[in-house]
């Protein structure tokens, strides 16, 4: 029996903390940075990094060590818990963009309320950054800025149905990219 | 787990490590196994032992019985002599102080050598006989036998243990035994339910610092037995300040087979961290605990 990923898949289901410690300080910054490169943003990725650990620790039977290593298993899993959160937001913000179309309120009252933490923005950020420029501009100043459409619409010098129209696009290629993501790294 | 490659990675946050060790622990207890055994009672390990034993005795052939086993005894003195066990283990359950310290192969010698010329299944009726009055004795639930208290300590073959312990040695014994008889014979070898063995590695771990004396120095010992029926447990050997602390990752069924001294520190897979030597006198301390 050598220091294999099995070995220590074997001590975690023996219940050996030392084991996940090993585990943490070896792969630790690995899962951080995987979470990091899909978040953008530290507290963010620190619950991530979390998550993984303590799914690994409650859950070790679900590595199986003939299907690769353990620093892959625990890259992917980061990777799927990050984009799950990029998701889960992007579902949020569709759903405030929904409800100014209804109510015509504002698309995010106030950047600095509970609601929209900096942690969450930072989610949203890093994936709009791979947005095309034109649809960049109108989610950076719906959500970031906190701009009602028709000021959007106003600041970038389109008809406000204009405006209207790049958000939905640009919220609904974000959902379709991190879709392809989530499939590539399975 | 090699670092390599990992020069371009961000540093980890500070607190992180202890924020998710923290909150791991949190989430499952450390020790505990994964996927956890169902929890049995000690006289149902016993009993589940004694069944499976009592399956190879009924599908033995009668030349089988003549097959050598051990200490020169073939199969039916093998059973003999585990009839001579449970009858000292019925006059310890009465507190006779004559079995409290008699020695364990030659207080059974006549039972073991009584069985010599009987029909085998005389034998067998013999040790299932001997070994459901054992079960009378110790299941509290019993109306018609003077139940056992679980609690009180039973002296036999120079065992001083609680009823609960002592039926776990008896676990431990019927099954190394059981073994026994099936490589005689050719058999594969039989493991235990996870639940029966999670009582055993239970028991050989917390026996292991009464192999302490087998040890040069005091040694604290992180013992990780992986499989089913595995666990984890920290023991301290000796009772000076330890010298050093090592870890022993070893399979379950292994290390039972080594505290029964049917297998050699250098026939078991072990991972060893810290002092390989210590580590080996450890191993080799296991084997005197001769759970067999």
């Amino acid at each position: 029996m050598g220091g294999s990923d099995a070995v220590l898949a074997a001590r975690l289901a023996a219940g050996d903390d030392h084991a996940l410690a090993e585990v943490f300080d070896a792969l630790g910054h690995s899962v951080y940075g995987s979470a990091l490169r899909v978040l953008g943003d530290n507290s963010a990725a620190q619950d991530v990094v979390q998550d993984v650990f303590v799914e690994l620790w409650r859950h070790p039977g679900r590595y199986d060590p003939a299907a690769g290593t353990l620093r892959t298993y625990l890259s992917v899993l980061a990777r799927h818990r990050a984009v799950d959160l990029v998701r889960s937001e992007l579902r949020r913000v569709a759903r405030q963009e929904r409800s100014y179309r209804l109510t015509s309120a504002p698309l995010v009252p106030d950047v600095g309320d509970e609601v929209l933490t900096a942690e969450t923005a930072g989610l949203v950020r890093s994936a709009v950054r791979l947005l095309p420029a034109s649809q960049r501009q109108v989610v950076e100043l719906a959500y970031f800025a906190g701009l009602t459409c028709r000021e959007v619409a106003q600041a970038v010098g389109i008809p406000e149905g204009t405006a209207k129209s790049r958000l939905r696009l640009a919220l609904a290629k974000l959902e379709e990219m991190l879709d392809r993501q989530l499939l590539e790294s399975s | 787990m090699t670092p390599a490659g990992d020069r371009d990675l961000p540093l980890l946050p500070p607190g992180l490590r202890e924020r998710v060790l923290a909150a791991s622990l949190r989430a499952r207890d450390a020790g505990r196994p994964v996927p956890d055994a169902a929890q049995i009672s000690p006289v149902e390990a016993f009993s589940r032992a004694a069944s499976s034993f009592y399956t190879v005795l009924c599908f033995l052939h009668d030349d089988d019985w003549r097959t050598p086993v051990l200490r020169g005894l073939d199969v039916q003195g093998l059973a003999g002599h585990l009839i001579g066990v449970e009858e000292d283990v019925h006059r310890a359950l009465a507190g006779d102080p004559d079995v409290a310290d008699a020695e364990h192969v030659a207080s059974t010698e006549a039972a073991a050598l009584g069985q010599a010329g009987l029909r085998p299944a005389q034998t067998r009726a013999d040790w299932r006989r001997a070994v459901d009055r054992t079960l009378d004795l110790v299941r509290p639930a019993d109306a018609r036998s003077r139940p056992a208290d679980a609690r009180s300590r039973v002296a036999v073959h120079g065992l001083r243990l609680p009823v609960t312990a002592l039926l776990v040695v008896r676990a431990f014994e019927l099954w190394t035994h059981e073994n026994d008889i099936r490589q005689a014979v050719g058999w594969a070898p039989s493991v235990p339910d996870p639940s029966t063995l999670r009582l055993m590695t239970d028991l050989a771990a917390r026996l292991l610092p009464h192999a302490a004396a087998a040890l040069p120095e005091p040694v604290e010992v992180r013992l990780v037995l992986t499989g089913p029926g595995g666990g984890t447990w920290d023991v301290t050997m000796g009772s000076a300040p330890a010298a050093a602390t090592v870890a022993i990752v070893a399979d379950a069924v292994g290390f039972c087979r080594l505290a029964a001294n049917r297998l050699t520190p250098d026939d078991l897979d072990v991972n060893v961290t810290g002092d390989p030597v210590r580590a080996a006198a450890v191993l080799a301390a296991a084997t005197t605990l001769a759970l067999d």
